[in-house]
């Protein structure tokens, strides 16, 4: 069987869908805050985010990275759900 | 037309004291037939629009002149005044003919590459000095992927539609990103 072409660096399968989910859900989020009505709070809730993001991003292993994309993930749900109700 | 001006003053003047029933009589109309008859001239001969202007004062006070044949007189004192801002306004027409509309203006690939360049100096982890139209945001400038996100996301807030996950996580130069929008606006050259 032929050796493998992929770079040593390549991440496998499951590194990647993960860097994706979280790339994703960054995304997510900053579209989120994009809606928030207060310039202030935009501001204050962008740098909150990068600056989470930024702190984490040197975790390696699969479960943590795992435990903190679903904690991103609740913090967005909360911030959906506060902007529904604001704009209601 | 200076001197014709100057005796226009003074047949105007020489008019103004007299009561308006005075003028009802044929024979002191006459001065107000030549009056007219000089607008006319005046009006076909007067370009500058100092002149005009003077020219505007003596048909104002002409027309506040009653006369017997006050119908001619303010016929051509209004076909003057006419022909006279019709000389102003020669586009009028034609600009009542084109509707105008409230748009932004065209984009150009130049435009886009000054808009993109902008935004991206605009950001504080890009040096600028470092900042080329094929610098690779990654391996050249030193960003993460993380930071390629916020870049695209400022992309979204400049131009104002939104880039799709798939094709936002491949742009990865400036000018990949200024293909892939002028791709998006129709943009050819």
């Amino acid at each position: 069987m032929a050796a493998s072409r992929l770079p040593p660096a390549a991440l496998s399968l499951k590194q990647f869908l993960q860097r994706q989910k979280v790339l994703c859900l960054y995304r997510t989020l900053l579209r989120t805050i994009r809606l928030v009505p207060n310039e202030a709070d935009r501001q204050y809730l962008t740098s909150w985010a990068r600056d989470e993001f930024k702190r984490n991003s040197g975790a390696k292993e699969e479960d943590t990275i795992r435990m903190m994309v679903s904690q991103g993930n609740l913090h967005l749900q909360e911030l959906q759900r506060t902007l529904q109700l604001a704009k209601s | 037309m200076k001197a014709q001006l100057r005796e226009l003053n003074k047949d105007m003047s020489a008019l103004a004291p007299l009561s308006p029933f005075a003028l009802w009589d044929e024979c002191s109309a006459q001065p107000a037939i030549m009056a007219s008859r000089v607008l006319v001239q005046c009006v076909r001969s007067f370009t500058q629009p100092s002149a005009r202007v003077i020219f505007e004062n003596i048909t104002a006070r002409a027309a506040a002149v009653p006369v017997a044949n006050q119908r001619h007189f303010s016929f051509n004192a209004c076909s003057q005044r006419k022909a006279l801002t019709s000389h102003t306004k020669v586009s009028s027409p034609l600009a009542q003919l084109c509707r105008q509309y409230g748009d932004l203006p065209p984009l150009t690939l130049d435009t886009i590459r000054e808009r993109v360049l902008y935004v991206l100096k605009l950001y504080d982890k890009i040096n600028p000095e470092k900042l080329t139209g094929a610098s690779h945001f990654i391996k050249d400038l030193g960003l993460d992927s993380l930071d390629q996100v916020e870049i695209i996301m400022a992309m979204e807030d400049e131009f104002g539609f939104e880039i799709p996950d798939a094709e936002a996580e491949k742009l990865m130069t400036p000018q990949e990103i200024v293909q892939f929008i002028a791709d998006k606006k129709d943009v050819y050259e």
